[in-house]
């Protein structure tokens, strides 16, 4: 039934185009399949940046913030123990927070922070998501006595973090605790969420 | 590369036969080379099938089955999901798509007899896929819990309560609870997300098996397996694969320029696919003033109507749904195609066409005496094409019918036109008589409105209007604030300074307010509804009508009342701006529709009391600018009812110019293909 006079050059061509505008169609039918996954404006208006006083929060003092369904610790650190943190940098993965991953560009230095004393990191361990513990006290015995000036311990499987929520060597988790984009508004209130406007 | 996946391929042919499955139903399964327009419902009917699986499946992703969060997780899909609104509307518009696609894929089968033997079961097959077809519409038109979905629900459910001695317990069965609730609306989800589609693709399957068995019949119903080449193909046929599938293309192509069309540009299709009750929440305390079935249900529903008894009219419309199952026994002829058929088989499908069309139209219109009369002719039209059948099938005169298909048969392009025009005339002209002009806006007619969402400027006046006037009482709950902001082009921070009442509100928030719905209602009679969707569900042009028509009256308990809305339990909130508006006589409107005039004179005769309406003392706002800030108001209701519009529209016409670019890939494609067969 072919008859002879195909012209294969062309039946080759328009299939290829064919098939060609087809893909490039299917790409469109996928994007909102796709793109419904995203976040919904629901979940959105539920991650939204949130505020928090930080006048009163007493030096040592943590309080958490609920930011996207995740607990925030926010620390005002006293003098005594930021003074502490460079002596700790021979026990740590990452002491200078060399993994870009773990904080905002503008959060550099041992004191992972914007305004010196006051640490804010997002509360989940780095290895399996579990909420570290907020242990302050200096020498506690359980954490290794003397040498133990204060930080986060995780009860799940035992990591701990310094109070700039930087990582010990040695421990199951990977990398430092993450601190989140923040910023501040006037000097009372802290803004979670929303990078400052000047980086 | 190709070497590699033609080796996986005989690796699993090997062990799973798919080239026999890909030959069987594909490239060996021979089709006649006479297909023309009406062949192409098949396929498409797949590929609805296939969009309302897909987008059903993803629908089911963010939608709620609960009686409490059914309507507002819809309208979460409408807004909140990204491309939430084109997953819906393809899906609704698919629904539509699947019932005119497979009323006329079975309109083909009647016109070629496609139904007689050997396709008996094919028939029965596509006629039970039909009737899982209307369930699984049903169900679904339940699922977003709107008013129409609640009342629809309520009087189909209902009908068995017709059934003698059981009825009530039947219904009462169905339902799970004392009236149509949450309960109702779990299991129809049930049925429609999981049990219905299995059935209905286990059918599908039966009816390909069935059909790719006994072979397709043709527009000249003559048998293409009686002659064939020495390697056993049917002279008259060509394969499936590549010479239907790339005619099936061009099809497809065409098909959703139209589908994406009615998606995009009217989604709704005048109230047809999308009908504007449902955009009101349910309420089992009041029905809407007209309720109509979904258009593919109306031919049943007017059948029903048209039988002045609950139990018969019962059995009636179960009858006229049933019927078509007899078609194969009931077809006497000889002959199988209307080709070859006599002036009775013709005059019977036109007047069966133009009855059951006229049927659809009367069951969306209200009923009247002259409606219902002509229903009950149309549907004894109806049932005399089927009950009669037999008579008239073997009494017509019949051609001979030749030996090998034709492919210049039928009547050609013009007279396919012409008896189109025939039926439309045979639909239009009885409705005609019997159709009615009513007002829309209660006791007048609507001032003319048209939105306009690309006006920011009206649209920020009309949100302001909103905010100070009609916030207070309304909410507009499946609206958030920072969309209004945004799509206005109000930045934020003067959004939330100026037009917001609660500073500690967020602006992610939705658009609720503080009032107490018990309260509220104590006060107004009514709890002052929620005004999100209020233009989709009343139409633009009523509410700037409704707006602007308060007028004294001091039998009221706030003095006024109104025009459209008669005894409106709403202040008129808008009073300081317009100034009392005070009845004064009026023309009236003649029983032609035209205003009653003097004969003698030509003037108007004043004898409405409340005909016109004036102001006494002037308002804050000249007439002028009083009609303005009610457009700029009711625009802004318009966007918030639909805020993707200017989207829906933009991605629109990039869809249909891509869509008529692959149709012509697709035109020139199939003309190469189809140069081996002519």
């Amino acid at each position: 039934m072919v008859s002879d006079r195909v012209n294969s050059g062309r039946r080759t061509f328009l299939t290829v185009a064919t098939s060609a505008v087809a893909a490039v169609g299917a790409v469109g039918i996928l994007t909102p399949f796709v793109g419904s996954w995203n976040p919904s404006a629901k979940a959105k208006a539920a991650g939204a940046p949130v505020k928090a006083d930080i006048s009163q929060i007493e030096p040592g003092q943590m309080v958490v913030v609920e930011w996207r369904g995740q607990p925030v610790y926010v620390v005002n650190r006293t003098v005594s123990q930021l003074e502490a943190l460079a002596g700790l940098n021979g026990q740590l993965s990452d002491p200078e927070s060399e993994n870009d991953a773990q904080q905002p560009a503008y959060i550099t230095g041992i004191e992972r922070s914007s305004i010196p004393n006051l640490l804010v990191v997002v509360g989940l361990c780095t290895h399996l998501g579990c909420a570290p513990k907020y242990v302050p006290e200096v020498g506690v015995t359980d954490m290794g006595g003397a040498a133990w000036v204060g930080g986060f311990f995780c009860p799940c499987h035992g990591s701990k973090f310094d109070l700039s929520g930087r990582v010990y060597a040695g421990v199951p988790a990977p990398s430092n605790l993450l601190v989140p984009p923040y910023s501040f508004e006037g000097d009372k209130v802290l803004v979670v969420g929303v990078n400052p406007e000047n980086v | 590369m190709s070497n590699m996946l033609i080796g996986l391929r005989d690796w699993v042919d090997a062990r799973l036969p798919i080239m026999k499955a890909w030959n069987t139903h594909m490239a060996r399964y021979y089709a006649p080379k006479n297909f023309n327009f009406w062949y192409f419902f098949g396929v498409l009917a797949l590929l609805v099938l296939v969009n309302q699986l897909l987008t059903g499946i993803w629908l089911t992703m963010s939608y709620t089955p609960s009686q409490e969060e059914a309507f507002a997780s819809v309208e979460y899909i409408m807004r909140d999901v990204d491309y939430g609104w084109i997953l819906r509307y393809m899906h609704s518009t698919g629904a539509s798509a699947f019932f005119v696609v497979v009323y006329l894929h079975m309109f083909r089968a009647m016109l070629y007899g496609s139904y007689k033997k050997p396709r008996e079961l094919i028939w029965i097959f596509g006629m039970l896929i039909f009737v899982v077809l209307m369930a699984e519409a049903f169900v679904g038109y339940v699922l977003p819990w709107g008013q129409m979905s609640y009342w629809g629900a309520q009087v189909i459910i209902s009908l068995f309560g017709a059934i003698p001695y059981f009825g009530e317990d039947i219904v009462t069965w169905i339902r799970g609870d004392y009236l149509l609730s949450g309960i109702t609306l779990n299991r129809f989800f049930a049925l429609h997300v999981v049990a219905l589609p299995i059935i209905l693709m286990a059918l599908v399957v039966l009816h390909l098996l069935a059909l790719h068995e006994v072979g397709s019949n043709n527009p000249d119903g003559v048998d293409i397996k009686k002659y064939k080449d020495k390697d056993g193909v049917p002279l008259d046929g060509v394969a499936f694969h590549p010479y239907y599938t790339v005619h099936d293309l061009q099809a497809i192509g065409v098909f959703l320029f139209i589908f994406c069309g009615i998606i995009f540009f009217m989604p709704e299709m005048g109230g047809f696919f999308l009908e504007y009750p449902n955009f009101e929440q349910a309420n089992n305390l009041k029905t809407p003033e007209h309720i109509a079935p979904t258009w593919y249900f109306t031919p049943f529903y007017s059948v029903l109507r048209a039988v002045p008894d609950k139990l018969w009219g019962f059995i009636a419309f179960a009858a006229s749904v049933a019927i078509p199952f007899m078609l194969p026994w009931l077809d006497r002829s000889p002959v199988r195609s209307w080709r070859y058929r006599g002036n009775i088989t013709k005059i019977m499908l036109v007047s069966f066409v133009s009855s059951f069309l006229i049927l659809g139209v009367l069951g969306a219109w209200s009923p009247t005496e002259a409606r219902t009369t002509l229903a009950r002719v149309c549907s004894i039209i109806y049932f005399s094409f089927f009950l009669l059948m037999p008579i008239w099938s073997s009494i017509d005169r019949t051609k001979p019918v030749p030996e090998r298909i034709t492919m210049d048969g039928g009547i050609g392009f013009w007279g396919s036109m012409g008896a189109l025009l025939l039926i439309l005339a045979l639909t239009i002209l009885p409705l005609q008589a019997v159709a009615s002009s009513s007002y829309d806006c209660g006791t007048i007619a609507c001032d003319e409105f048209k939105a306009d969402p690309r006006d920011q400027a009206s649209l920020q006046r009309g949100v302001k209007t909103y905010m100070n006037y009609c916030m207070g009482c309304h909410t507009m709950q499946y609206q958030r604030y920072n969309r209004v902001a945004e799509d206005l082009g109000i930045p934020e921070d003067l959004f939330h300074v100026n037009l917001m009442f609660d500073p500690d509100v967020k602006m992610g928030a939705l658009m609720q307010n503080a009032m107490d719905k018990d309260e509220a209602k104590k006060w107004f009679g009514a709890a002052p509804p929620d005004l999100t969707l209020v233009s989709r569900a009343r139409q633009p042009q009523w509410l700037y009508t409704y707006l602007r028509t308060f007028y004294q009256d001091s039998s009221r308990p706030y003095g006024v009342n109104n025009k459209v809305f008669k005894d409106v339990g709403m202040p008129h909130v808008l009073l300081e701006l317009q100034g009392m508006q005070e009845c004064a006589p009026g023309p009236i409107v003649a029983d032609n529709g035209g205003v009653k005039r003097d004969p003698l004179t030509g003037e108007d005769i004043l004898e409405d009391p409340c005909g016109r309406l004036v102001i006494p003392v002037a308002g804050e706002m000249t007439s002028q600018e009083f009609d303005k800030t009610v457009y700029d108001l009711v625009n802004f209701l318009a966007y918030s009812a639909e805020p993707m519009v200017t989207d829906r529209h933009r991605i629109g016409m990039y869809t249909l110019l891509f869509i008529a670019l692959f149709t012509i890939f697709a035109w020139l494609l199939n003309r190469e293909y189809w140069k081996d067969v002519h």
